[in-house]
């Protein structure tokens, strides 16, 4: 198949361990990708003027789109799950988030530990979600769950196990900052 | 009614000797293990997911691009794996649906922007309308139609059904033709 390869800039950094997928992947800006983080195809993010900084053991699916429009930094932290076509401009997502199909959220919205974004939620309020809030339904309702969603350690090993055999990764590198060039 | 003609760029897609029409801006990733049974569509943006488990696309399956096909995830008590896709004949999947089910059947019509949750199972001739949800391992079952978030039955189709979904695939396909260059 004659797809598209990625395109990188200079700037973006990958650990190593990390898996990022070549085909159709935008990553543009101030990047830096943590170890043990698989990257899907066609997965766009966009640092426009604060860095990204996403943290381990994340999981990015298909279609998801990451866009930092501030100044400052956006920070994401470990063990998230992103999945298709999810949006965020969030700034502060820490552990165990799960972001679930088609939602959206904007960049005032802060994501503590253990929340969910249901499905086709688009979410958009000035405010910091409390641990282990479920946002669901198409009015984005909330309610607190008893436990954290479970870890997806299982899928992230089997990927990084399967992946490299059929996907083209991107090698682990260090960026080049603006102002070294 | 009759449909259309929808023209695309001769140069944009692949047609393989079986009939296949593959867009060569989908993304198919673990090509060898997508088997294509022939007069199906697979349009621009589309992702298939082959590299995690097989895929099984009946013939005369229309996928609407920025369509998402991706075998669902499932933990066993000893380790965990994709579980292999089947989709029926004559199957519809509109534009940007994400498809995360176990199995769907034969003359199926998946409307615009839907998702089927992980482990779903359609059954033949059912119809899910624009937007729908359908949560973790929703069965949708023979002539419903289900509709919202989430995915609710909200009416029965009609016998005919399996007939009208042939014709429909059938005659998109027909439609469906290569941009005449201008000599």
């Amino acid at each position: 198949m004659s797809a598209s390869v990625g395109n990188f800039d200079q700037t973006v950094t990958i650990m190593p361990n990390a898996i990022v997928c070549r085909e159709q992947t935008t990553i543009k800006g101030d990047v830096v990708i943590g170890s043990r983080t698989i990257i899907q195809p066609t997965v766009t993010i966009i640092a426009e003027k604060g860095p990204i900084i996403i943290g381990e053991s994340n999981l990015i699916e298909e279609y998801v789109t990451i866009i930092n429009k501030t100044d400052q930094p956006m920070v994401i932290g470990n063990n998230n799950v992103f999945e298709v076509g999810s949006h965020s401009e969030s700034l502060e997502i820490q552990d165990n988030n799960v972001l679930e199909y088609k939602c959206r959220i904007g960049p005032k919205v802060k994501l503590t530990n253990g929340c969910v974004i249901g499905t086709m939620c688009d979410f958009n309020d000035d405010l910091t979600l409390p641990e282990n809030t479920v946002v669901y339904g198409p009015d984005c309702k909330m309610r607190k769950q008893l436990e954290r969603p479970a870890l997806q350690t299982f899928q992230l090993d089997f990927l990084s196990k399967i992946m490299p055999n059929y996907q083209r990764i991107e090698k682990p590198r260090k960026g080049v900052k603006n102002d070294e060039k | 009614m009759e449909l259309q003609d929808i023209y695309y760029n001769s140069s944009d897609y692949i047609e393989t000797a079986s009939g296949n029409k593959v867009c060569r801006k989908s993304v198919l990733c673990g090509s060898q293990n997508i088997m294509l049974h022939g007069k199906t569509i697979i349009q621009s943006d589309c992702i298939i997911r082959g590299d995690l488990a097989n895929v099984k696309i009946g013939r005369h399956c229309v996928v609407s691009s920025r369509a998402v096909i991706r075998p669902p995830f499932k933990k066993f008590l000893k380790g965990v794996a994709f579980l292999p896709l089947t989709i029926g004949d004559n199957v519809f999947i509109g534009e940007g649906s994400i498809v995360n089910a176990a199995s769907i059947g034969s003359y199926v019509y998946i409307g615009k922007n839907c998702v089927i949750g992980r482990h779903c199972v359609l059954k033949d001739c059912c119809a899910l309308a624009d937007n729908t949800f359908l949560p973790q391992g929703t069965v949708v079952p023979a002539f419903s139609i289900f509709s919202g978030n989430p995915g609710r039955f909200i009416g029965e189709l009609p016998e005919c059904t399996q007939t009208v979904m042939m014709e429909h695939t059938k005659s998109y396909y027909q439609h469906f033709k290569p941009k005449m260059l201008k000599s």
